[in-house]
């Protein structure tokens, strides 16, 4: 969802609700809103702090999901599992 | 996600479903406790005594649904029970009171307003790991589940035992700890976080 292209020039400086924009916003980024394309391209086209809010949230989102390197699982671990449910079946 | 109802599996399908439907998470699982116990013989602990129990209680599971977060619940309530009682963390932080505490949005926005998302991309994953560490366990499962498992609200809510409503606030919270925390990571790193661009 690239939104950098919106233009800052009409944007307004002070959001008005930013407790209840930022929580939508972030359901919007987590995939829990339905149809908010349009509502969000309106959304940060006029209020700076949401255009903000939004793209940190969104690099945050991606830094987490690319850069928490997964911890890898100790060999034995799946085989260990196995012989144990054996031992219980 | 039915607990309630009562399955007869033959062993056969026994094998099939741990097999083929709750073997496959182990990485996610384990990545999970990790996160959770910090260490990696407690991470195995747990992983292991998730998938006996698993397959102990696998008639109350149905076929063909949510594995991973059947799964996934399991595990955080016996890291509740057993692996958190155990071990020699503090007490038990009372969460409602830390949700309460961080309850204002206004506060939350004044300190992390002036994070630019340009220096979050360019640290390294060690301070990104770090940062969400540093979380009450609480706060960060809910980043966990949500943002590296991709988990629904509603999954988390089962997972969680919690209601919607409070996985999203306590979503939206823990995001501004973990806010918080990174923009400390950015100042160290020289990024001039309280200026316009």
């Amino acid at each position: 969802m690239d939104m950098n292209e919106e233009s800052s020039e009409a944007r307004k400086l002070k959001c008005g609700d930013t407790s209840k924009c930022f929580e939508l916003l972030e359901s919007i980024l987590d995939g829990e809103v339905d149809n908010s394309k349009d509502m969000l391209k309106e959304k940060l086209a006029k209020c700076q702090p949401c255009f903000e809010h939004f793209h940190l949230e969104q690099a945050i989102r991606d830094v987490l999901k690319n850069k928490c390197t997964k911890q890898a699982v100790p060999n034995e671990l799946a085989d260990s599992i196995r012989r144990q449910i054996q031992e219980i079946k | 996600m039915s607990e309630v109802q009562r399955r007869k599996y033959s062993q056969e399908e026994k094998n099939g479903i741990f097999d083929g439907e709750f073997m496959p998470h182990i990485d996610s699982m384990y990545n999970f406790a990790y996160r959770l116990t910090f260490d990696e013989d407690d991470a195995k602990d747990l992983v292991q005594d998730t998938y006996l129990k698993a397959y102990r209680f696998i008639n109350s599971f149905e076929k063909g649904t949510n594995a991973k977060a059947w799964l996934f619940r399991i595990l955080k309530n016996s890291f509740i029970n057993e692996y958190r009682r155990k071990s020699k963390q503090p007490a038990k932080v009372d969460y409602q009171e830390v949700e309460t505490y961080y309850n204002s949005d206004d506060v939350d926005y004044q300190s992390t307003s002036d994070m630019r998302a340009d220096s979050v991309k360019d640290m390294l994953g060690d301070e990104i790991s770090n940062a969400l560490n540093s979380l009450a366990v609480d706060f960060r499962t809910v980043i966990i589940l949500c943002d590296l498992e991709g988990f629904t609200y509603e999954e988390m809510s089962k997972i969680l035992d919690i209601p919607i409503g409070t996985v999203r606030s306590r979503l939206h919270r823990a995001r501004n700890l973990l806010k918080e925390k990174l923009q400390g990571y950015a100042k160290n790193m020289g990024y001039n976080t309280d200026e316009e661009e």
